[in-house]
């Protein structure tokens, strides 16, 4: 699998990569990435391209991506041209934002919420690998609440 | 145990796995997290040693090469500009040689992304006759680093690995061994016709470098063969990995063989013209400089004939159009690639060095030379008061150098020099004496964060911990500066533009009357680090007065705080990124900036 993760300093993309990183350490699978950042220290973009079960470098090219998950609207356009044909954008709604934030306390917590979408969109991993790590993490309880109301 | 490390994690957990237990260097991007990791990985494991920063690069080395002469196994660690800084030492310590084992870590930046250069520090193995590793991925880098060590006890010379931004900064699944502890025994064998070699004892040491290095190109030199097509493609590091994956992708295996080199030097050409026979056609794809290629000496495509781009980095896109320009894949139907947003890289929201360009700036308008250096403080070029970086260090031999061509042209020009602390401590200091000494009046500006904030916020000589976190002696920059003869010293916070402004007026009339440089320091701490943003002074609010700003942009374009945003018709701060500093008022003709105590 081809993934590509796009959002700003900060955001938590960097852990929400780690997290998909150890899923499929856990189940026995290669994975690597290849971390893109701007000089700009404080909201700039940062750009994790990953291959699971692939490859042997962890560069993903544009239209290459089965799954693109934006977490700053900014990058719509860009984040679009990393996917194939058949390639799923998973992003969330300025409301849905809203809403975790507000339920959660941080923003932060969206990005448990993404990756309980990106379980749905994919066929690697099923709700348990994520839970396995999830679990491990700071802040499981929220994280895992979180991750819940992504998969719905 | 299997773990998901980057290239330079990956590199310190196989030094340490080795044996290494002493790390010095300097940070440098994409250097920088090799020594951290190193450090995180003895507390975890209880690993003892010595892993800390040195003021520069030259000093790292010399400090690794005593302790490898003390039998200790160690590893020097910098970006390729920072093997320039340590070259005197580290052409002699090839040379001399090696007891402990010592590994010469550098990450070249091709690119470049954030380096002055795209030199390949392959050619400085070359150079120094040191055996030079080139891990292709993460995984090689962790084998390369125990390798590396092992091949240096072995045959008592330094291992280089050479490393480059994308395998510095990939994560990949490591399965890695096991970390233990054990006694450091140091031992120094006295032997001045080695360690203290006159002139005369020198070509002996040479002649053994040569020795050790024709045995290691006999037992050590190995390629390694993918694929099985006609057509022969060379090549080593990160270019591998790409070639590998765009072989596979695309179906491409009857038509290339692939030969992966693993140590570009010494090169055993016989080796290497014994398989190439074999082949029709001969490709070179390295990333850097053609040092595989010049070592070939047989005819080839590569950088030399134009195949091969001669700069820039050898991204997996350019290496497909070198592909297709050889017709070995399709073209592809052209295919825009599109590009992110452009966001001008800038100081962050807050930070003092803003408010130190902006108060230089305001007393010394467009009049001044403003010689400017390597960390955050570069992006005082959006406020226009940076005009030239060259090194580390430079700004301060740039403004004594621009100080004497004018004054020998009896042109009075006032010269600026800004610097940070941590850059001053690595190479301003010197050029500081020599300005003192041969009377150069110029203003230098100490740029005071205490930290190296642009790599990730290492610590400074200035604090009172160094890496490991263990107690450190600050030392202070207003004692070396006044040591040095400096009579005009001024201090103030970063964030207070009056005192700034004031001693500048007063630095401006001393370099007008005297014949010495004038030193400032504005200090303030980066507002980056957790700590240094917990203690910032801030307002309840800083906003902007809407009946009052008349949307000229004065503040966006003389202060340039990337919280500050234009809407249309008047500026606006934006909110989630400002972090109500308030420095931002002075910049307002208008007084429309206002802030809520
Ligand atoms: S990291 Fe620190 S020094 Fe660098 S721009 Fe940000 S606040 Fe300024
Ligand atoms: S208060 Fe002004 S200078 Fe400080 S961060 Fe906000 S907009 Fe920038």
């Amino acid at each position: 699998m081809k993934l590509v993760i796009i959002g700003v300093g900060g955001m938590g993309a960097i852990s929400l990569s780690k997290t998909i990183a150890q899923m499929a350490i856990n189940k026995n699978l290669s994975v690597k990435s290849s971390e893109i950042h701007g000089i700009a220290k404080k909201g700039g973009l940062v750009e994790v391209q990953m291959k699971i079960d692939e490859g042997l470098s962890g560069v993903v090219l544009q239209k290459e991506a089965d799954i693109v998950i934006l977490l700053e609207d900014l990058y719509f356009q860009y984040a679009k041209a990393f996917l194939n044909k058949n390639g799923i954008l998973i992003t969330l709604t300025k409301e849905e934002k809203e809403s975790i934030k507000k339920e959660f306390g941080d923003i932060k917590f969206a990005n448990s919420f993404i990756l309980g979408r990106f379980i749905k969109k994919q066929s690697i991993f099923d709700k348990l690998d994520a839970v396995e790590v999830l679990k491990n993490i700071k802040f499981s309880e929220k994280n895992l609440k979180a991750f819940e109301r992504g998969i719905g | 145990m299997k773990l998901f490390l980057s290239g330079n994690e990956a590199i310190a957990f196989g030094l340490l796995e080795a044996g290494v237990r002493f790390i010095s260097g300097y940070p440098g991007t994409p250097s920088s997290e090799v020594l951290p990791a190193a450090v995180k990985l003895a507390k975890q494991f209880k690993i003892d040693g010595y892993f800390n920063w040195a003021v520069n690069e030259k000093v790292a080395f010399e400090e690794t090469t005593a302790a490898s002469i003390a039998n200790i196994p160690v590893a020097f660690v910098a970006k390729q500009v920072g093997l320039n800084v340590a070259m005197d030492p580290y052409m002699n310590t090839a040379l001399v040689g090696s007891d402990g084992g010592l590994v010469v870590v550098v990450a070249d930046d091709p690119g470049p992304h954030s380096s002055q250069t795209e030199q390949d520090s392959r050619f400085m193995a070359y150079f120094a006759k040191i055996p030079v590793l080139e891990p292709s991925t993460p995984k090689e880098a962790y084998l390369f680093a125990k390798k590396a060590l092992n091949l240096s006890r072995q045959y008592k010379i330094p291992v280089m690995i050479r490393t480059t931004t994308r395998v510095s900064h990939s994560k990949e699944d490591i399965e890695v061994g096991r970390l233990s502890n054990y006694t450091i025994k140091a031992q120094f064998n006295k032997n001045t016709d080695r360690y203290a070699a006159t002139p005369h004892f020198r070509y002996l040491l040479h002649k053994q470098l040569n020795e050790k290095i024709e045995k290691i190109k006999n037992n050590e030199f190995e390629i390694k063969t993918y694929f099985s097509g006609k057509k022969l493609i060379i090549t080593s590091g990160i270019s591998f990995a790409y070639l590998y994956d765009i072989i596979t992708e695309y179906k491409l295996t009857d038509k290339l063989t692939i030969a992966k080199i693993d140590m570009p030097y010494p090169l055993n050409e016989e080796t290497l013209h014994r398989l190439t026979d074999k082949f029709e056609e001969v490709i070179i794809i390295e990333e850097g400089y053609p040092v595989i290629e010049l070592q070939f000496r047989k005819e080839c495509k590569g950088r030399e004939d134009g195949t091969v781009p001669k700069e820039g980095e050898l991204t997996i896109d350019v290496i497909k159009s070198i592909l297709q320009k050889l017709s070995i894949m399709p073209e592809e139907k052209s295919s825009k690639l599109i590009k992110p947003p452009f966001k001008r890289p800038s100081l962050c929201p807050g930070c003092g060095h803003r408010t130190a360009f902006y108060a230089i700036k305001q007393v010394f308008k467009d009049d001044a030379i403003y010689t400017g250096d390597i960390g955050c403080y570069t992006l005082g070029l959006n406020l226009k008061a940076v005009d030239t970086v060259h090194c580390m260090g430079a700004s301060v031999s740039f403004g004594f150098g621009f100080q004497k061509a004018f004054g020998l042209s009896n042109i009075k020009k006032p010269v600026v020099a800004t610097i940070g602390d941590s850059t001053f401590f690595h190479s301003g200091i010197t050029p500081l004496i020599d300005a003192v000494h041969n009377n150069s009046p110029f203003i230098v500006v100490i740029l005071d964060n205490s930290t190296v904030a642009m790599t990730g916020n290492q610590p400074t000589p200035t604090n009172t911990y160094n890496e490991d976190g263990s107690k450190a002696t600050p030392v202070l920059i207003e004692n070396i500066v006044k040591a040095i003869g400096v009579d005009f010293l001024k201090i103030c916070d970063a964030y207070d533009f009056d005192c700034m402004e004031k001693a500048l007026l007063e630095a401006k009339d001393y370099i007008e009357n005297y014949s010495s440089p004038a030193v400032l320091i504005f200090r303030h701490p980066c507002i980056y680090t957790t700590e240094g943003l917990k203690n910032n002074p801030r307002f309840k609010r800083v906003f902007v007065d809407e009946q009052l700003c008349k949307g000229c942009k004065i503040c966006i374009e003389n202060f340039e705080c990337p919280s500050l945003i234009f809407n249309g018709s008047v500026v606006e701060i934006d909110t989630t990124t400002c972090i109500n500093c308030g420095q931002c008022v002075v910049s307002c003709p208008f007084d429309a900036i206002k802030v809520e105590k």
